[in-house]
């Protein structure tokens, strides 16, 4: 389970989740183990030792932005509930752990929560999150909370600007340090249109590796394929972007075999969008501010209250169509197929975002990277027009 | 009290008496229902012969059966196994759980035996026991057919009557009911079918709470591939998996010596389809719907007897597949049984059945006739008798699934830490080893393995007594099953109180099969996994399992489970400190 461990810490720095010397993790299977920087690796043993999974991690998040939305919520709060579709579906709500709250409560109180969900954040900690069967799990539940703490806070500063001491000066150095440009220069693809399955497979792998790498996505959500003639290759479910060697369905097109019935939850869209277009190849993440900016509605007066699900609109995003759409069988495999003909990019309510390559995934990676950038700039755009309009805070 | 009837039906078939207790509260709250409830209600005659007339077969619903909390529309029946001689529960579907809590009870607890043949009528508060002469000897379909006026019914057999050690209890509207051959402890109380009817409904604290909680469970199940995705169970039902599974190579064939089928293509999900168009079933108010029937109502095979009766048996005529399901369907066989003591016979006598003779040895199985009535004691004893005890696909005599566990090491330990016996359905490891929920493990490592299959058992012991699916486990998790009995029941569970409820439950059982002397020495697989490979192929190496490396990881979960290296109990007085 070490070298488990060591690839998982690894992970949480490369993709700047985590501060490396702030990552500690607990595995058991009959011995318990603790590893990382030592206050953590205690907690997270103490914690774990009294939970029935086999992994736990403890880490400080490389951005404040989980920790500043505790102390924004009211005192009577005890979780905060995003509004992106993957945390509503997963994750619910995340509960935390005020610092008062965990001196007094310590391991015992977050085992207790940790027994009820997949994640905890907790003030002067950071995330801890379990993982009932795999070291992995825990890494995936850390950076569901990431993911969806940094959506939210997004969405909250759009909202109501800075509140507390604290957060302006933060957020420049977010902005400035921690974000990096955003480019698919530098990048190989192979000239398509792909019909070898070799060829395919191993785009696809590439191009996966690609997008985590670039800081695109995060690893562990999205999913991609490429079409040769009869055939969808299409990435796995619970498959990691970034290793995807291994982890493609070949899916045919004509219902022959159900081998893809471990293929990505999205199959029935890529299939629609295929079937109903000239598409080759198609790209899905779900790039952060492209999440903040689908959910941004200007629409008044709307009767509409869970727009992830139902909002019948088509809107856009700097010519990119937005819909609404529940993940897998739930509705945007009808939503996004119709829409994303023209441009070639779609995006999903507080979901993310599909692209498609006519010839390759150059083309369709390039798409995801414009579609970003260009909610990136909006973003900073609506964000510097909210805050002119306050006063910064003591 | 909301959620539960908190009543249960007593039969006491000797003396002909029936009679209603209250069931405490805090039985209820520890041992939730179904599984749990059953299994607590054994203690004490958890070590009686299955076929002394005082052992009780009980039929327990869960908390959430009657109410929307999607696939809880199921029952556990619950006694010892006459195969097995462990404690054995099977969990079944169809509507009879859902008018049994609509006749005010959780459970029906049924001990002694009649002098003959009687049906037990539940109507409402009224139950009675009715002659059944004229039913003795009949099919399941003619007894559902001719009681299906007074209410829903679940009946054995001729297979049950006579005594054949894998009978099952079927139930109307149902999935294949059961294994480990409870049938025969019905048979043996002479008694035919119970049915129940009534008009209660369960009383549910936080209804807008339960609304919200079903509401994330469905967007659970769309967010699944393999219930809702275009190629998951909804749509072609488990035989979905016969591509994947021989894809994977581990597709049990010619009684587990080889782990690849290529006639498997005949009976996939795909080619089910397109022979016989099949229609939607499934238990009563089952958003998933996963059984398959013909437009003529003919049920179709689930996975395990498919291949059980296909590349188990080197078989690869989906018809003659057919046709054997639905003569165990009609005379109450346990298919995966039946298929593999087919095959162990098969292998012994150096030759496999041909698909002809598949529908009527089945038959003589049921009828315990010719070399029927060898067959009906179940594939040890056929293959002791024989000469070749090594020739039983078994763990505690309970003939193994049809997923091959050299192709899925988790699932080689939960076959043998299983307290029912050689079972896929206790840990499910299927779920993480191949169908990468909630994530993918490596299906060919024991690494860590211990632990997740002790982890797993707890959550389904739990999953068993509220009497949901485990499929919806592929896509939901405790998180909203805790949510949804908070709901119903207006008491706070978590996911953490539901595994330890399902901890307590599982080490009950296995304190019953120490208590009968279980021990590690039937924590084992047969010896072919263990000293021959499987086939390997399409860069996939599937070689025997190393036997020290399971043995280590066996001794692993047995501290995990706080057992001595025995597999048994280090302190008498367990039963004693439960509730
Ligand atoms: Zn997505």
């Amino acid at each position: 389970m070490m070298d488990q461990i060591s690839k998982y810490t690894n992970k949480l720095v490369a993709d700047h989740s985590a501060l490396r010397d702030r990552i500690a993790f607990a595995a058991q299977d009959d011995t318990l183990l603790t590893t990382g920087e030592p206050e953590r690796a205690r907690l997270a043993g103490d914690v774990l030792g009294r939970l029935d999974a086999l992994a736990l991690v403890a880490a400080r998040p490389a951005l404040p932005f989980a920790e500043f939305l505790v102390r924004r919520i009211s005192s009577g709060e005890s979780c905060i509930i995003p509004r992106d579709t993957e945390t509503r579906t997963f994750l619910h709500d995340i509960p935390f752990l005020r610092r008062s709250d965990y001196e007094a409560g310590g391991p015992e109180l977050l085992a207790r929560l940790l027994g009820n969900r997949k994640g905890v954040i907790v003030e002067g900690v950071g995330i801890v999150a379990v993982g009932a069967v795999t070291v992995e799990q825990a890494y995936i539940n850390y950076s569901s909370v990431f993911h969806a703490a940094f959506v939210k806070y997004l969405q909250d500063l759009l909202a109501d600007g800075f509140l507390i001491p604290g957060e302006p000066a933060a957020f420049d150095d977010f902005r400035n340090g921690w974000l990096r440009p955003l480019t698919a220069d530098g990048l190989v693809f192979r000239t398509g249109p792909l019909v070898e399955p070799a060829a395919i497979l191993s785009e696809v792998a590439t191009v996966g590796r690609y997008t985590v790498e670039r800081g695109l996505v995060d690893s562990f959500f999205g999913n991609i394929s490429c079409r040769s003639d009869d055939t969808i290759y299409i990435s796995q479910t619970a498959a990691s972007l970034d290793e995807l060697d291994g982890c493609i369905d070949p899916v045919p097109f004509a219902p022959t075999s159900t081998t893809g019935i471990t293929a990505s939850s999205e199959l029935a869209a890529h299939r629609r969008i295929y079937e109903t277009g000239d598409a080759r190849v198609i790209l899905h993440g779900h790039p952060k501010f492209s999440v903040v900016m689908s959910m941004q509605c200007d629409r008044e007066e709307c009767g509409i209250t869970d727009c992830w699900r139902d909002c019948p609109y088509v809107r856009y995003l700097g010519g990119t169509p937005v819909v609404a759409g529940e993940i897998g069988a739930g509705g945007l495999a009808k939503r996004v197929p119709p829409v994303i003909g023209e441009s070639g990019r779609a995006l999903v309510y507080g979901h993310g975002v599909f692209t498609t390559g006519r010839r390759d995934f150059a083309e369709a990676f390039r798409a995801m990277v414009e579609v970003e950038n260009w909610c990136r700039n909006e973003y900073f755009r609506r964000l510097a027009e909210r805050t002119k309009r306050q006063a910064p805070p003591a | 009290m909301n959620g539960w009837a908190g009543t249960i039906l007593k039969v006491d078939l000797t003396s002909g008496r029936i009679w209603r207790e209250t069931l405490p509260a805090e039985i209820l709250h520890a041992y939730l229902g179904g599984r749990g409830l059953g299994v607590r209600l054994m203690r004490g005659f958890h070590s009686l012969d299955p076929f002394a007339p005082e052992i009780p077969l009980i039929f327990a619903a869960g908390p959430l059966c009657g109410t929307s909390a999607p696939t809880s529309a199921r029952l556990a029946v619950v006694s010892r196994s006459p195969l097995t001689g462990t404690i054995c529960d099977c969990p079944v579907g169809g509507r009879f759980a859902w008018s049994m809590k609509s006749a005010g009870v959780d459970a029906l607890f049924i001990i002694g035996a009649s002098s003959r043949p009687v049906v037990l009528r539940v109507a409402g508060d009224s139950a009675e026991l009715v002659p059944a002469d004229t039913l003795w000897g009949k099919t399941i379909p003619e007894t559902f057919d001719s009681l299906a006026d007074a209410g829903s019914v679940a009946a054995i057999g001729p297979a049950g009557e006579n005594g054949v050690l894998f009978a099952s209890i079927m139930m109307d509207g149902g999935d294949g009911g059961g294994r480990g051959g409870l049938g025969a402890v019905m048979g043996y109380k002479r008694l035919k079918a119970v049915v129940v009817n009534g008009a209660r409904t369960v009383p549910i604290a936080d209804h807008e709470r339960l609304e919200n909680a079903c509401q994330d469970v469905m967007r659970l199940f769309r967010a699944s591939p393999v219930i809702f995705g275009e190629l998951g169970i909804a749509e072609y039902g488990t035989p979905a998996l016969v591509d994947l599974i021989r894809q994977r190579r581990m597709v049990p064939t010619e009684n587990f010596r080889r782990t690849y089928f290529a006639g498997s293509c005949n009976y996939s999900g795909p080619a089910i389809r397109r022979e016989y168009q099949p229609q939607r079933d499934g238990c009563y108010g089952c958003p998933i719907q996963c059984l398959k029937r013909t437009p003529l109502g003919e049920q179709l095979p689930e996975y395990d007897a498919i291949s059980h009766f296909g590349a188990l048996n080197a078989i690869s005529d989906l018809s003659s597949i057919v046709r054997a399901t639905t003569i165990c369907n009609e005379l109450g066989l346990d298919a995966i049984s039946a298929g593999a003591t087919l095959s162990a016979w098969g292998e012994g006598r150096g030759r496999f059945l041909t698909a002809d003779e598949l529908p009527g040895l089945l038959a003589d199985i049921g009828y315990r006739r010719g070399d029927g009535e060898l067959l009906s004691l179940g594939s040890r004893r056929v293959a002791e008798q024989l000469g070749t005890p090594g020739l039983s696909m078994s763990v505690k005599s309970l003939e193994l699934p049809a997923y091959d566990p050299r192709g899925a090491y988790g699932m080689a330990l939960a076959y043998c830490t299983s307290n029912r016996g050689g079972c896929h359905l206790r840990a499910y490891p299927l779920s993480h080893e191949i169908l990468r929920k909630p994530v993918a493990t490596d299906r060919f490592s024991f690494s860590g393995k211990a632990r997740i299959i002790k982890i797993a058992e707890d959550s389904n012991a739990a999953v068993d007594s509220l009497m949901a699916c485990t499929f919806a486990f592929l896509g939901a998790t405790l998180e909203e099953y805790a949510e949804i009995l908070s709901a119903v029941t207006g008491m706070e569970y978590s996911p953490q109180t539901l595994r330890e409820t399902g901890e307590r439950i599982y080490l009950t059982e296995r304190f019953y099969n120490c208590d009968n002397g279980f021990t590690v020495a039937d924590d084992h697989l047969p010896e072919r996994f263990y000293s021959e490979p499987g086939s390997s192929g399409d860069g996939i190496e599937v070689p025997a399992i190393d036997r020290a490396r399971f043995d280590e990881e066996l001794q692993k979960y047995y501290r995990i489970r706080g057992l001595t290296s025995e597999g048994t109990f280090p302190y008498p007085g367990f039963l004693g400190r439960q509730p």
